[in-house]
């Protein structure tokens, strides 16, 4: 990717990293994650981060979500440079900006369902209690959790564990919800179920940029970034889905434009 | 806030067993905090009273009279004017009371003991009846002239019995030897030392003894609301009785009868008076408090920096158990500060509700402590001047008490709890739970 075409698509990007490096220092020992990534996700997208085990789909993911910083290169979200900002200043466009989904749900144990997804915006402070109430409360609907609104995450499955931090990561109207492995945890059934609920809530408006190694997941992807030893091998767009299925069966095919 | 208190208090319901652990340690420190400083404070109290009552007053309004420049006498000419003039010129008065003074030997058929001689008159001595207990005999019987109170040692020394007669011996200050026969009209409990040495008699016996005329006495004792302000009403009394044309004695912080020699040596005559306050007279007590007090502290240090210790190894398993947890938080958005405070409230809630409990405690034992009138060893009771252990446990002392523990409390948390704003968000993002 030139630079002419970095700035054209800058302009309405929600995630724009250009020639992103990321090195792990262990002792001495550079381990090195991610090379030259440079990537741009647009609002409305439904992004997968496919690669096996090692990749980089997790620190790619942590980059974005502005949890680490990348050793080179630009990550510019919602138009501000990362590595401008301040500690202070990451975390406010963390809770504002982003929405975060884990592998292993990472619920708050000693509060309710309803007191999870209300979190950020108790964080937020930017609404009244009504209001605030109103909106977990429809999602929690939406998501087909209001009946466990009082519910501990102990007590719930993780299906719906997950879907309580499906809300969670909405509460806030994130320009992008990140999740890393979202299905991971999940038997493929519930899986399904879960992947089908982050689909409605993308035609309904939300971009969502997911990592998977699960290749029935991939299939239902929107685009597909492909990383393997941390480089980026094949962007997939809406038209490369039919090639998908032959991936599967050979990922080394995945190198294919 | 009241999210933070949620999280607190549920966190704390979470782990019963350590809350549990930490929350009786703290709630036992208070209690003994408390205990200790009802102690301490009964303990002052109790010295206070007796030691302002039967010696000094709060302040002490003495003076020295000189009728050659080689003598000198612990006298206060026409005190009547000068009692008055105590009275209009002290803040926080409480009562007035005049003793005539001496030194002497009490002698019985048998035996005799050195004293310090005091007269007094009983009628105008309230405070007195409530701090001496006689044990047979009557108080009221120092109304009349010619009668003594011992207290039970000395009886015992001289054996004798109420209704026995005394004879009281000192030289007057022109040098003779003078004499007056007493008759034993109350014995009194003992009051730890105090009791050992100190004899009271009627007003007149100490003037006749030292051949005085009725308008002299020894000292005016002041006895004042607040033990604690004794050096500022010494002070303005000093400058009152100053005004009013008397000769001061320079202040000096020492007891009134330590003057003696080097008064005797300086080359005026006359009348001077000399003002002291509890804490000059009772230099020792004051020594004994401090000791106390030094030691409470001690003990209390020992205790917090426990108490410090269980806090933070508290924390830091709790920080350690929630480390995935707090990650989390800071990625979806929460500052540091915010985790700072979580885990402080949390410290903060355990505290207060435990020292609040613990102090509960205390109170309830003080009370039991002082409804079951212990008597104390009799080396103690020296210390103590009284039988009876007393705790002195108020609202001041509680509140103090707790509010001290709990703030330490919440100290302990203030480290493990930046430590764990440090904790990165990426850690939301490791495996495991
Ligand atoms: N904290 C870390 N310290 C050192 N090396 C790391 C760290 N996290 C990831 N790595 C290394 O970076 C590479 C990419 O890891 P990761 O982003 O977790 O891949 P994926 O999520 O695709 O499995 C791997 O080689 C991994 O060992
Ligand atoms: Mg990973």
């Amino acid at each position: 990717m030139n630079s002419e075409n970095l700035k054209t698509s800058a302009a309405s990007a929600i995630v724009q990293l250009s020639h992103v490096d990321k090195e792990y220092q262990l002792g001495k020992v550079t381990v090195p994650a991610l090379h030259d990534v440079s990537i741009s996700i647009q609002a409305g997208e439904f992004t997968v981060i496919a690669g096996p085990s090692g990749s980089g789909k997790t620190t790619l993911l942590n980059l974005i979500g502005c949890v680490d910083v990348a050793t080179r290169g630009q990550v510019i979200i919602d138009g501000r440079n990362t590595l401008e900002l301040k500690e202070k200043e990451l975390t406010r466009l963390r809770l504002d900006r982003l929405g975060f989904i884990f592998q292993s749900f990472n619920l708050v144990g000693v509060l309710d369902a309803f007191q999870n997804v209300e979190f950020p915006l108790l964080l937020q402070k930017t609404l009244g209690k009504k209001e605030r109430e109103a909106r977990v409360q429809a999602l929690m609907e939406s998501v087909g959790i209001a009946q466990y609104a009082h519910h501990r995450p102990g007590e719930l499955s993780g299906g719906q564990r997950q879907r309580v931090a499906i809300a969670r990561a909405l509460v806030t109207k994130p320009r992008i919800v990140l999740a890393d492995e979202p299905t991971a945890n999940l038997d493929s059934v519930t899986g399904t179920a879960i992947l089908d609920l982050m689909q409605e809530l993308n035609r309904q408006g939300t971009t969502f940029l997911f990592s998977t190694h699960d290749p029935r997941v991939v299939a239902r992807a929107g685009r597909v970034i492909r990383l393997f030893d941390g480089r980026i091998e094949q962007a997939g767009t809406e038209s490369a889905r039919a090639d998908e299925a032959s991936a599967h069966a050979a990922p080394q095919a995945g190198g294919q434009p | 806030m009241n999210t933070l208190l949620m999280i607190a208090t549920r966190n704390l319901a979470q782990h019963k067993r350590r809350t549990m652990l930490l929350g009786s340690a703290v709630a036992m420190v208070t209690t003994l905090l408390v205990i200790l400083l009802s102690l301490f404070s009964g303990m002052r109290t109790t010295m206070l009273r007796t030691a302002t009552t039967l010696m000094t007053g709060h302040v002490n309004v003495a003076g020295f009279y000189k009728i050659t420049t080689g003598t000198a006498a612990p006298l206060v000419t026409k005190y009547q004017g000068l009692t008055e003039l105590v009275k209009k010129s002290t803040p926080g008065l409480k009562a007035v009371v005049t003793r005539g003074r001496g030194w002497g030997k009490v002698v019985s058929e048998s035996s005799s003991i050195q004293a310090a001689l005091s007269g007094l008159n009983i009628d105008s001595e309230p405070l007195f009846r409530d701090v001496v207990e006689v044990s047979k005999g009557s108080l009221d019987g120092l109304r009349d002239p010619h009668t003594v109170l011992l207290f039970e040692q000395q009886a015992e020394r001289l054996q004798v019995k109420v209704g026995d007669n005394v004879t009281l011996s000192s030289s007057t200050f022109r040098g003779a030897n003078n004499t007056v026969d007493l008759r034993v009209v109350a014995i009194a409990k003992d009051l730890g030392f105090m009791s050992g040495f100190n004899v009271y008699v009627h007003a007149d016996s100490i003037r006749e003894l030292y051949e005085l005329d009725p308008n002299t006495t020894g000292a005016i004792q002041v006895m004042i609301k607040d033990a604690n302000e004794a050096e500022n009403v010494a002070n303005t009394l000093r400058k009152a009785i100053e005004d009013a044309g008397y000769r001061m004695m320079d202040r000096v912080p020492q007891p009134f009868w330590r003057k003696f020699e080097s008064v005797r040596r300086e080359d005026w005559t006359g009348q001077k008076i000399d003002i002291t306050t509890w804490s000059d007279e009772m230099a020792f007590m004051r020594y004994t408090l401090d000791t106390v007090q030094v030691l409470t502290i001690v003990v209390v240090s020992v205790l917090v920096v426990i108490i410090i210790v269980g806090v933070m190894n508290t924390l830091w398993m709790a920080i350690r158990e929630r480390t995935k947890e707090i990650g989390t938080l800071r990625a979806i958005g929460m500052q540091r500060g915010y985790v700072l405070r979580m885990f402080v409230t949390e410290m903060a809630v355990l505290a207060f509700s435990s020292t609040a409990i613990g102090a509960l405690l205390a109170a309830a034992l003080c009370w039991m402590v002082n409804a079951a009138h212990i008597v104390v060893p009799k080396a103690f009771q020296v210390f103590l001047m009284s039988q009876t252990l007393q705790l002195a446990p108020d609202f001041g002392i509680a509140i103090r008490s707790l509010l001290t523990i709990a703030i330490v409390t919440t100290l302990g948390a203030l480290f493990p709890a930046y430590r764990a704003t440090k904790l990165q968000p990426v850690t939301a993002m490791h495996a495991g739970n």
